[in-house]
């Protein structure tokens, strides 16, 4: 009898990354081998001086274990040869900083990993730069801010934005770092509950809402016309944080559209990132709702039995992911008939998976967050997830109490990755390398 | 013959010599002669030994005398008495005899001697007149009689003829020489009031012996030296002297042997049958027939035979194996018995432990403490029934005392605790169990807890949902109510109340959003403004405070509540308005009416204004019951139908508002109802109770639970309906949140299917043996959300 120690098997290394291929000829190697083995390996053929890790991938899937379980698993020979895909492993990622607010963070947004805005329970939003500087905070809500999302960033001088609030309305903002003043563009008014998510559309045209009235609305975000007075421009001269607030008349602006099909609360809208036309919904009915713009109408259904908190879309695998109240994230493919099928399942989470966000480098990555305090780092070719990132400054949490702080946003831009939550700290972790993508 | 009398008398002499002395009139002589005569009267030899034995006891008695002398004197008075009485004495004395003795004193010895006194006294009393001739005259009849008597002593101080002596033979019959009596066996008391005692065989009379005084008598048994072989003639009524033969007799019988001398034991039998044959045969009959026929039943027997040997159960020929006598007992090859196969085997006894060894580990061995316990402790208490000892050899240790009674323990319970086979009931004890779907299948429920509301600075009372079930308020007993937003836990208002918040209930419309709360005993119209819509705020404004502008109908004798508007501060917080009750008692629970424009307030403590239903449109109050039974510990509206659901101690009321009558009482059966809810189908009811039980009533069944849930370890707090899914909740004391799925059907035939399917545990502290004091099922999701009084609300998903 063959110990395992002495099995040995055929592999064929190949790359995607050209500039790690190495040749493609069958090799032995000890079946007994795991991943940190096989990057020695490929490590060595490249005769790298400063060793990379690798992931090594058979039919598309991590592999977690050694060769041989692996082959023991999936009930393969270990006669024949394997082939092993390998790409460079991401790097963890490491907490670059956190920005301390007022309350609680509803909702990050990222920008060109230079710009952050953010929105807190105390109706402020705020943008942030790389170095932690609250740049300007923006003071118009008369409750709690849900949600934000960039419209666009001018030379690094002029941001215009959107903020949704539990005050039932949208405000559009423009500020200039330049004149360090800011103007509220227009207050959108319609809704009957709470504002919980706003997306732009690809070409910043246009911009959906969802709320706990259980509607979407669609908007423009071009400036409404003037109907009564001049432009009603709330300027201040910035300070730090407190300021009077001047009052003055804004701009109201009514919705294109309303698309209503859900029964209960919306809790997540998301555009199609390449598609115009196609907007997804997630609500508190359990179900994620596909909906086609120009007609508004309702496309397609896709139903689980739980609530879905947040969904994201990628253009680049597209896939749908969301988060859900079973402490799950399911991944759905929006083109496919049939209806109720979900294409993976990630659990691992402890509590509420509250908001997830695809990263927008790799087709296959994306980031969660929890009520149970973690953001992960999933690759969906693995079951696991990757990274696990929890509250570093442990201090901080053994102060206030052991119960988790909640997790209520997460947001992935190239290499960064942002986190807000109860603990009123903007997170900010990032790695050098994320991975590279495959196409 | 003479010698040996007088050698066995004396004998008898000396042994009583006492008793001769002092009896005066009753000689041994006499005694002896009576035992005679009876004898000669009962021709029993058994009846003279018993008699002489029981005189030979008698002698023994040294208050025989006394006594025997005490009763000859009373006799000796009543003497003078005349005849009849002594007759009737006399018979009593013989029923003495038969009966057994009335007197206790007198023991049979007494008895016997006193007949032959009394026997005496009739011959004196006869002779009372007789001269002393007439009684030598009888004396010489009898003498004369009697040929045995030889010579007379002078036992009166008269000679007595001497007659010469004549030999008797066994076979002489006397009795055909001298007839004496001729009256035969008969009671000579008969003869008692006559001079004569009875009749010779010529038909004369025969005069009673003369009898002379006890002094007479006892001078005579002095002076006749033979007076102690003479005996009573009973038939005479005298003295006879006892033969030769006789007193042989006596003595034989004393020695126990034959009384017949010549009586041979052991004579050759006579062979009157023998085996062998006659000449000449006893019996003359013919034989009979059947000695010359051959017998059936030999026939059939024979015939069984055969048939044995013909179908080969008989073997001819064949020779029995001998089994040999002697064997070896101790063989090699003995193979151990097979077991009955009823044997049950005898339990083995518990080995011994280290603490029975002579020489345990220290840790075994009692402390003084210990051992005096031990001591103190009944036998049958404790747990082992010896101390651990300790020797410092095998050498040393002494016999074990208890082994005997062990032994004797253990045969005891081998035979007192019958070992009985008992055959083992063949059920799958899974089968018993009912047939329940795995609560797997009946998902959605909650199942883990996912969020903490917290906030509160006292137990948190009350709770309730809004209808979109998005908002949550509380209210506590740190005199707040708090607004929170579900999903993420976050307070979004605090309003401070001025007492503790015992009720709180979202107006069940989505149209209105509002919601009331009572404290002491007001309760408050709340619109949480910035969570509504401005259009819904207004009109929620509206409606709440319209009943303003309604002119209040004066003819109201008592006033209940007076509605009333609230400050400006309070104004602004949201306050609507303000219904003060009259009476001054805490209100302890409000229900909406599913309509939102009723709702009733109880207050257990205010008696006959315990419930008030206020109509919220037009700010009117009525009191529904003129008189409230029990205390009122919770009530509900009927979801669909105008049915009002009243939970006294005990009892549940369910009114019917529209016809203003009593429906039906259910028996919950429980000691103390702490809460109820309506399905909202409308058809079961759950109640709650603090002695832990819940019941589920089915409607249409009847007033008695359908069943009776006894999960909680501690009072039930609250116990609700989920308005969507088939779900239950009960919350308790203990902690614990208990889900169960409660499944109605339509069908009517179909009974509800009642599945406990979740404990939640381990969210609730519990403060002061106070747990989770409410609860409340999500209006849509399958969550529930509960509060405590460790001042926290927790959401269970």
């Amino acid at each position: 009898m063959e110990t395992s120690q002495e099995i040995q098997v055929q592999v064929r290394f190949v790359t995607k990354q050209t500039e790690y291929a190495v040749t493609d000829t069958p090799m032995i190697v000890p079946a007994k081998l795991k991943r940190y083995g096989l990057s020695e390996i490929i490590n060595h053929l490249l005769g790298f001086e400063k060793p990379i890790p690798f992931e090594f991938m058979i039919d598309n899937l991590f592999l977690r274990t050694s060769l041989l379980e692996y082959l023991e698993n999936s009930g393969l020979s270990t006669e024949n040869i394997i082939t092993i895909e390998y790409v460079e492993s991401m790097l963890p990622p490491t907490p670059l900083s956190s920005f301390q607010h007022d309350d609680w963070i509803s909702s990050v947004k990222i920008f060109g990993q230079r710009y952050f805005l953010s929105g807190s329970y105390d109706n402020h939003v705020r943008i942030w730069n790389t170095s932690g500087e609250c740049l300007q905070t923006f003071i118009g809500h008369s409750a709690p801010i849900k949600n934000v999302s960039w419209i666009s960033v001018k030379d690094d001088e002029e941001f215009t934005f959107l903020s949704a609030s539990q005050d039932r309305t949208i405000r559009a903002w423009r500020s200039s770092l330049e004149h360090d003043k800011y103007i509220s563009l227009y207050e959108c008014i319609g809704h009957k509950g709470s504002v919980e998510s706003i997306a732009i559309s690809p070409s910043c045209s246009e911009f959906a809402s969802g709320s706990w009235d259980s509607s979407i609305m669609l908007w423009t975000t071009d400036l409404p016309e003037n109907n009564d007075d001049d432009e009603h421009i709330k300027i201040q001269t910035s300070s730090k944080r407190r300021k009077v607030i001047k009052k003055e008349k804004i701009l109201t602006k009514y919705p294109i559209a309303t698309m209503n099909g859900h029964i209960g609360a919306v809790s997540s809208v998301v555009f199609d990132d390449k598609d115009n036309k196609k907007l997804y919904s997630g609500g508190w009915d359990h179900s994620i709702r596909i909906w086609d713009v120009e007609s508004r109408t309702n496309v397609d259904v896709k139903n689980c039995d739980k609530v879905v908190y947040g969904i994201s879309y990628s253009g680049k695998s597209g896939l749908i992911a969301s988060g859900h109240s079973d402490r799950v994230i399911r991944l759905w493919d929006p083109r496919a008939e049939d209806v109720a099928v979900v294409k993976l399942t990630l659990s691992s989470h402890k509590n509420w998976v509250t908001s997830v966000s695809w990263s927008t480098k790799n087709s296959f990555m994306l980031v969660s967050g929890s009520y149970d305090g973690t953001v992960k780092i999933w690759d969906i070719r693995s079951r696991t997830p990757l990274y696990t990132l929890s509250k570093q400054n442990g201090d901080k949490g053994k102060e206030e109490n052991n119960t988790p702080k909640k997790i209520f946003c997460v947001d992935w831009d190239e290499d960064i990755i942002l986190s807000g939550g109860e603990d009123n700290q903007l997170h900010i972790y990032g790695s050098k390398k994320i991975g590279f993508t495959r196409n | 013959m003479q010698k040996t009398k007088t050698k066995i008398l004396r004998v008898s002499k000396k042994i009583s010599p006492k008793i001769k002395k002092i009896d005066e009139n009753t000689s041994e002589e006499d005694i002896i002669t009576r035992k005679i005569k009876k004898n000669d009267e009962n021709t029993s030899d058994e009846d003279i030994i018993a008699n002489l034995k029981i005189d030979m006891l008698s002698e023994e008695e040294e208050n025989f005398s006394d006594l025997d002398s005490q009763s000859t004197k009373s006799a000796d008075k009543e003497e003078n008495d005349d005849s009849i009485e002594q007759h009737s004495e006399n018979e009593k004395f013989v029923l003495d005899d038969i009966t057994d003795n009335e007197e206790e004193n007198e023991n049979f010895n007494n008895e016997t001697s006193e007949v032959g006194e009394s026997n005496d006294y009739i011959a004196g009393d006869s002779l009372d007149e007789n001269d002393l001739e007439s009684n030598e005259d009888n004396k010489t009849l009898s003498e004369s009689e009697e040929t045995e008597t030889h010579y007379v002593v002078g036992a009166n101080g008269r000679p007595r003829k001497i007659l010469p002596e004549i030999e008797p033979v066994y076979d002489s019959d006397s009795s055909t020489e001298n007839p004496i009596n001729s009256v035969g066996n008969i009671p000579m008391e008969w003869y008692d009031d006559y001079p004569h005692i009875g009749y010779d065989i010529d038909g004369k009379k025969i005069m009673k012996p003369a009898k002379g005084d006890e002094l007479d008598k006892f001078l005579e048994n002095m002076e006749d030296p033979d007076s102690w072989m003479s005996a009573k003639d009973n038939l005479l009524q005298q003295n006879v002297k006892l033969t030769d033969e006789e007193l042989e007799i006596i003595r034989r019988i004393q020695m126990g042997s034959f009384p017949e001398k010549d009586f041979d034991p052991y004579e050759p039998t006579v062979e009157w049958f023998t085996s062998k044959p006659e000449v000449m045969p006893l019996n003359a009959t013919p034989e009979p027939k059947r000695r010359f026929i051959p017998s059936k039943w030999e026939a059939k027997r024979i015939m069984k035979i055969v048939r044995a040997i013909r179908q080969g159960r008989i073997v001819l020929g064949k020779t029995q194996v001998q089994k040999p006598r002697f064997y070896n007992l101790w063989n090699e090859n003995d193979q151990p018995r097979e077991e009955h196969p009823m044997h049950i085997p005898a339990p083995k006894m518990k080995l011994p432990g280290h603490d029975e060894s002579y020489n345990p580990p220290a840790e075994y061995l009692l402390t003084d403490k210990e051992k005096e316990e031990w001591e103190q402790m009944d036998p049958d208490d404790r747990e082992k029934n010896y101390i651990p000892q300790k020797y410092s050899c095998l050498r040393n240790v002494p016999a074990y005392n208890r082994f005997i009674q062990e032994r004797f323990n253990r045969c005891l319970d081998l035979y007192l605790a019958p070992r009985v086979r008992k055959n083992k009931l063949n059920i799958d004890p899974e089968s018993l169990i009912p047939k329940l779907p795995n609560p797997k299948d009946l998902q959605p429920f909650p199942t883990s807890l996912t969020l903490s509301y917290d906030g509160h600075t006292g137990r948190v009372r009350c709770i309730s949902i809004d209808p979109t079930g998005l908002w949550l308020v509380s209210g506590s007993d740190d005199k707040t109510i708090r607004l929170w937003e579900i999903i993420t836990g976050r307070c979004v208002k605090t309003w401070e109340i001025e007492d503790i918040v015992y009720s709180i209930a979202w107006c069940p419309i989505r149209e209105v959003c509002a919601f009331i709360f009572s404290c002491s005993n007001k309760v408050g119209v709340i619109l949480p403004t910035g969570i509504c819509d401005d259009e819904v705020a207004l009109s929620t404004s509206q409606y709440v405070t319209s009943g303003f502008n309604i002119t209040q109908r004066k003819d109201e004798k008592v006033k209940l509540v007076e509605w009333m508007k609230p400050t400006d501060e309070q104004n602004k917080n949201g306050i609507l308005l303000f219904i003060h009750h009259a009476h001054n008692k805490t209100i302890k629970q409000i229900a909406w009416h599913r309509k939102g424009d009723y709702f009733s307030s109880i207050s257990p403590d205010a008696g006959n204004q315990g419930i008030l239903i206020h109509q919220l449109s037009k700010h009117q109050s009525q009191q529904p019951f003129r008189k409230t039974r029990g205390i009122v510990q919770c009530v509900k509206f009927h979801p669909i139908k105008p049915l009002f659901f009243v939970a006294t101690q005990r009892y549940v009321r369910v009114y019917n508002l529209m016809k203003q009558e009593l429906t039906r009482t259910l028996q919950s059966g429980v000691k103390w109802i702490s809460s109820l809810d309506v399905h909202p189908m409308g058809d079961n009811v759950i109640v709650g109770s603090y002695d832990k039980k819940l019941c589920w009533f089915d409607l249409d069944l009847s007033p008695r639970p359908y069943r009776t849930l006894c999960y909680h370890t501690k009072a039930i707090r609250n116990v609700v309906y989920h308005k969507r899914l088939p779900l239950f909740a009960s919350c308790s004391d203990d902690g614990s949140i208990q889900i169960f799925h409660g499944m109605v059907y339509n069908d009517l035939l179909q009974n509800p299917l009642i599945v406990p399917v979740k404990i939640l545990k381990a969210g609730h502290q519990i403060v002061d043996s106070l747990g989770v004091l409410n609860c409340e099922f999500h209006p849509i999701q399958p969550w529930i959300i509960s509060s405590g009084a460790d001042h926290t609300i927790k959401l269970w998903t």
